[in-house]
């Protein structure tokens, strides 16, 4: 029978006479004999007709009609399988590959977090902070009232001494539309305005900031902060310039561990806030009243579980309950004076300017 | 039977044509979606070859198909390579600018952003030019000519200067980049040129003042939308003190106007996407060979709607046939003029770049 033969040198195509030798195709062109043994193919089947090769063997090519090539290697041992096979075999090692750096980055990377952060030298910590802090503050500016920003610096100060934080602790209330605390790294802790109006007592604004000492005593945000490398760097690389298929589920399942991790780090920070508070003999009642409240706030009853599900913090009710059980009575944190500038820190006249 | 045709004295008419039904490559996308999620997508190398593998094989010239030689390994090696020269060094130089104070880190991430928009065009050069050197034809390899370099120094000053302009340089930047990558092209021992005056002739500035125009009329008035939208909720909440309650009604409004402003976009930049594509094609030449694309802005713009859409309602699994369907619609569009004889085509001596588009796909503008 007749293919068409190409030689690698030129697109001239040569017809020539295709004949099976045993395992070995023989055809002649170009004044010589060619031994093309079918062990030794690439085979590319087309629309209409199969493409030869020789593996290693340059660029002449050899097609054959699909029909052709049917009836010539009826008997002989073709080497298609061949090529399934190495498909399962890189498959195989792909997939064991893509399951030796999940556990890498979903498992070896949060249980290292946190013995790394707490080798993560504090001065390094302050530094990332302080370039953090002056960037926040660009769009948070601090509340104005001075004697508020004082008590509430001097009751980080004491938190933390109870705890042997190893920062500076930095209390700052800032204007923000939102209701929030942020501990940064290195010490600094954030108060928004909106959450100092939500506090009804001197109790439940310590027990939030007791809250923020604790996660820089555990060295929470340093965990995040390594966490992040993880399941940001390493899996966005892994995926990185994707097609498309698969990739977002690989980046929503980095994302949830990382809010499950950051979850249990928030019930922490409930626990050793409150025992911080006890520490320097001061109540720990507020925490439970805060969060009840906070629970009240959000929207409709919605389901539990799937509201903690998407969010990075545990459900407010539930932390509510636990934080109820643990409560310990205790002095206020501020004295009516301090509290009532504390209340009146961000009443400074400044609006938050907003994009429209 | 294998017809073998002889080719006459005067050489040959280049007819370009996509073979096979599509259907094939609605199966070869659920076969690489699946194999992506079980390797968490460090498949994509050996599913991008075979993509390709199979788009070129169903692309005919005259009467024989074009071959992709690539492999995924070589993809997966120039992504790592990629990785390691580029994306963790850029990485390293953020996180320890951190530690500059704002002023130094400026003077630090700048000029690495510059250098990223160079390393992009070099990106875009070693793409192109791995594609050429991977698919053959009747055995007789492309290649690109050129340096990556001095290409990627052109995107750069080409953007800085299309930034200057306010976007008015771009539609010529582009035809010079597009000429410099087709003009560099050689199949066999045989070169491409890019004949800019030819592609001139097509215009493409009136498409472009117009797709200018009405984009940023477009962005208008998305914005208008979404001020009105929030704002009653924001003021509310200056108000009360409480964070504003957007509801998802509101968030409905953002996704249907996000969604409604990328269409606005496809149909009113189309006429300008398709002017450029039949002005590039139209400056390409082989020897005596002409090309030309029958392209309508609408038909265009409805390719890229029904894409769109193809791909949000299958999460981007159906890439692979979305790409096999935009080439045979590309390809039934191109004509040629004038002839040459193939048959007299010799293989060329350039060396092949051993590793796949790490760069390009670092960036995620690796073709196909």
């Amino acid at each position: 029978m007749q293919g068409a033969y190409n030689d690698g040198r030129t697109a001239r195509t040569l017809a020539v006479p295709v004949a099976l030798d045993g395992e070995t195709l023989v055809f002649q062109a170009d004044n010589g004999e060619h031994r093309w043994p079918l062990a030794s193919l690439t085979i590319e089947a087309l629309q209409d007709r199969v493409r030869l090769s020789q593996r290693g063997g340059g660029d002449a090519r050899l097609s054959l009609a699909l029909e052709d090539w049917r009836a010539l290697t009826r008997n002989a041992h073709v080497h298609h399988r061949a090529q399934r096979r190495r498909l399962f075999a890189l498959v195989a090692a792909l997939a064991t590959a893509a399951a030796s750096l999940a556990t890498f980055v979903f498992v070896v990377i949060p249980a290292a977090s946190g013995p790394l952060a707490r080798r993560t030298p504090p001065e390094l910590e302050r530094k990332i902070g302080d370039n953090f802090e002056k960037q926040l503050t660009i769009g948070l500016r601090p509340c104005g009232g001075k004697e508020g920003q004082a008590a509430l610096a001097a009751l980080g100060h004491r938190i933390g001494a109870a705890g042997d934080t190893p920062f500076q602790v930095r209390v700052r209330a800032v204007h923000a539309p939102m209701v929030n605390a942020l501990a940064l790294p290195g010490g600094a802790v954030l108060i928004t305005d909106q959450l100092i109006d939500l506090t009804r007592s001197p109790d439940e604004l310590s027990a939030v900031i007791a809250h923020e000492v604790a996660h820089l005593r555990q060295r929470h945000v340093m965990q995040a902060v390594w966490r992040s490398f993880g399941f940001g760097v390493i899996l966005d690389a892994m995926v990185g310039g994707g097609t498309g298929a698969g990739q977002q589920v690989v980046l929503l399942a980095g994302s949830a561990t990382s809010l499950r991790y950051s979850r249990s780090a928030e019930a922490e920070a409930d626990r050793i806030g409150q025992a911080l508070l006890a520490r320097q003999g001061l109540s720990s009642a507020g925490m439970a009243s805060f969060f009840q409240r906070l629970a009240g706030t959000s929207e409709g009853p919605g389901s539990r579980a799937v509201r903690e599900l998407i969010s990075d913090h545990p459900d407010t009710e539930r932390r509510a309950e636990a934080s109820r059980a643990r409560a310990t009575p205790g002095a206020s944190a501020f004295t009516s004076a301090e509290w009532r500038s504390v209340k009146a820190a961000c009443k400074d006249g400044w609006r938050l300017r907003r994009p429209f | 039977m294998i017809q073998v045709q002889h080719d006459e004295v005067g050489g040959d008419r280049l007819v370009l044509t996509q073979k096979g039904p599509l259907k094939s490559f609605l199966f070869l996308s659920l076969r690489n979606g699946l194999l992506n999620v079980i390797t968490l997508t460090l498949y994509r190398f050996w599913g991008r070859t075979e993509v390709r593998r199979r788009l070129w094989a169903t692309t005919y010239l005259n009467d024989d198909p074009f071959e992709y030689t690539g492999k995924g390994i070589e993809l997966f090696l120039g992504f790592l390579f990629a990785i390691g020269v580029v994306v963790l060094p850029f990485l390293i130089v953020l996180f320890g600018a951190q530690f500059l104070g704002p002023a130094l880190a400026g003077l630090v991430i700048l000029p690495l952003y510059i250098f990223l928009l160079f390393v992009f065009g070099f990106g875009r050069f070693t793409a192109f030019r791995y594609l050429a050197t991977r698919t053959s034809w009747r055995g007789v390899r492309f290649h690109l000519r050129g340096s990556p370099t001095g290409f990627g120094l052109a995107w750069l000053g080409y953007v800085l200067l299309s930034a200057v302009t306010l976007g008015w340089f771009w539609p010529a930047a582009q035809r010079r980049l597009s000429g410099r990558l087709w003009g560099g092209l050689s199949f066999g021992n045989h070169n491409f040129q890019f004949h800019p005056e030819e592609a001139r002739r097509v215009g493409v500035y009136g498409s472009y003042a117009v797709g200018w125009v009405l984009g940023i009329v477009g962005y208008v008035i998305f914005v208008a939308v979404i001020v009105a939208t929030l704002a009653p909720q924001i003021a509310a909440a200056q108000k009360t003190g409480a964070p504003p309650g957007f509801t998802l009604a509101h968030m409905a409004t953002i996704y249907i106007a996000t969604g409604g402003l990328t269409l606005f976009y496809v149909f009113a930049l189309a006429p300008f996407h398709a002017a450029m594509l039949r002005s590039v094609v139209a400056g390409i030449g082989f020897a005596d060979v002409r090309f030309k694309l029958q392209l309508g802005w609408l038909e265009f713009a409805l390719l890229a709607v029904s894409n769109i859409v193809l791909l949000t309602i299958s999460l981007g699994f159906l890439m692979p046939f979305v790409e096999a369907r935009s080439r045979k619609f590309l390809i039934a569009r191109l004509d040629t003029r004038g002839a040459f004889d193939l048959a007299v085509i010799g293989q060329g001596d350039a060396p092949r770049p051993s590793t796949g588009e790490g760069l390009a796909d670092a960036f995620g503008v690796a073709t196909v």
